[in-house]
């Protein structure tokens, strides 16, 4: 009965949306600001975080009826830290020019809260496949608003999308001017912020009354 | 049985031994990964310091990426490498402190020369390169392969329109002192006239990259001023690749 297709689902709404990882749980926020310069780091950060997320989840579920409870979170570790690693070395090795752009954040993924809090929190009590999709699910939800803020603070802080010039010339001409914020650190703390009340005041999803 | 099982799972050796099995299998897939993609990863590695070389000296074609092969037949035809001792002497082997340094040359004839940087940086060292023009002290161009700064702010020096800054600049003043080129905090057209020649603009949100690259630019120019004067001495005439540093 727990293993029929919209079982999956209900998980994946719930990591995507529901609980969305940054925008109900709040986690992962220093590497949301770090990354979301430019839309092809945010990409490829959201492809990384959200395998890791995934295999993480699937490997510690396999594990958890043999992970001694004393030594859980260090053997939880291990197994996140090695799934990073190993992501490192293939991204320097395929796409060697992103892996410089996103240099030390990929290893940050270790200490990405949303990593670890799902492991803790999903794969230590639930079966291998519910905590892949689980995980999955989160990687997701991160990379949604990721992905979001990136957009905005590439077009409002340079002007651009994927690296190309899309604000008109004559808009410059008119006096227009790239946001300098949005390139900083502040300016992701904004949109976050923004996009984190947009999310909870729409209808069925605020989580206030509950 | 089952109890014995149930007692044995908490015991310290269980956990112990399950921790041992745990970093076995885990550092042996680490490291088979990071052995198997190590051919590729040096192989970018290397292209990818030609690649920057090249920028450096103006020799990519800017509207396309190049393939690996061009750059390598770009590097062949018009780069070589040399060491040169404190007085500017070309060694046949480097020693211990000899400076390195890379010839730009067209058909066996001196264009420029390229100094590797290495800079501290704010949170690790910076790698790149400066080409300079035949007269010594004209900056050609300025590229960096490898840096750890934060991406989108100090990580902005990579970017071609900080890089492209450098071109034109003078590392000597009005006075034929050496003063380096530094990096402005903000934009050069603030700053007084007799300066800009020296400065490129900043990078908004990363001052410390900039004053520490600053510094490690001038702390290298410093190292190659002996090769700066040779260059400064033979301005103007053509110069084989072979004579350019013998006295």
């Amino acid at each position: 009965m727990h293993t029929d297709l919209s079982h999956y689902k209900e998980i994946l709404i719930k990591g995507i949306w529901r609980e969305n990882p940054v925008a109900y749980q709040v986690l992962g926020i220093c590497s949301a600001l770090a990354v979301t310069v430019k839309m092809s780091t945010a990409v490829v950060m959201s492809i990384a975080l959200s395998l890791v997320a995934a295999f993480s989840g699937l490997i510690i579920s396999s594990l958890r009826h043999w992970i001694p409870s004393n030594i859980r979170i260090i053997v939880e570790l291990t197994v996140i830290a090695s799934l990073v690693i190993v992501t490192d070395q293939i991204l320097k090795a395929y796409l060697y020019d992103i892996s410089k752009q996103l240099s030390i954040f990929v290893g940050l993924i270790i200490t990405n809260c949303i990593i670890l809090g799902r492991a803790e929190a999903f794969a230590m009590a639930n079966n291998p496949a519910d905590s892949f999709v689980d995980g999955l699910a989160n990687g997701l939800g991160y990379s949604m608003i990721l992905l979001a803020v990136a957009f905005l603070r590439e077009l409002l802080g340079s002007g651009q999308f994927f690296g190309f010039s899309v604000i008109p010339q004559f808009l410059y001409d008119m006096g227009f001017q790239d946001m300098g914020i949005m390139v900083l650190a502040p300016g992701a703390f904004f949109i976050i912020g923004l996009l984190v009340w947009l999310k909870n005041s729409l209808p069925g999803v605020s989580h206030e009354k509950k | 049985m089952s109890d014995n099982k149930k007692s044995f799972k908490k015991s310290r050796i269980y956990v112990v031994f399950f921790a041992l099995v745990i970093a076995l299998v885990f550092s042996v897939l680490i490291t088979t990964a990071a052995t198997m993609l190590k051919p590729l990863q040096q192989q970018n590695m290397a292209l990818d310091k030609k690649t920057n070389l090249l920028e450096a000296a103006g020799l990519v074609p800017e509207d396309r990426k190049p393939s690996p092969e061009e750059i390598k037949q770009i590097y062949d035809t018009h780069i070589r490498e040399v060491h040169v001792d404190p007085r500017g002497q070309i060694l046949e082997t480097p020693a211990g402190n000899s400076l390195q340094l890379y010839l730009i040359h067209t058909d066996q004839q001196v264009q420029g020369y390229i100094v590797p940087i290495s800079s501290r940086g704010l949170w690790g060292k910076i790698h790149g390169y400066l080409a300079f023009e035949q007269d010594g002290q004209t900056v050609a161009g300025f590229s960096v392969y490898s840096h750890s700064e934060t991406p989108g702010l100090g990580g902005e020096i990579e970017s071609n329109w900080f890089q492209d800054n450098f071109k034109g600049k003078k590392i000597l003043n009005a006075s034929n002192q050496l003063v380096s080129v530094g990096i402005a905090k903000g934009k050069v057209e603030n700053l007084p006239d007799k300066l800009q020649d020296h400065y490129v603009d900043g990078i908004s949100g990363a001052t410390l990259t900039g004053r520490y690259l600053s510094e490690g630019l001038e702390e290298t120019l410093t190292k190659y001023e002996t090769v700066s004067i040779i260059f400064r001495q033979k301005k103007g005439s053509q110069t084989h690749v072979e004579t350019i540093l013998d006295e």
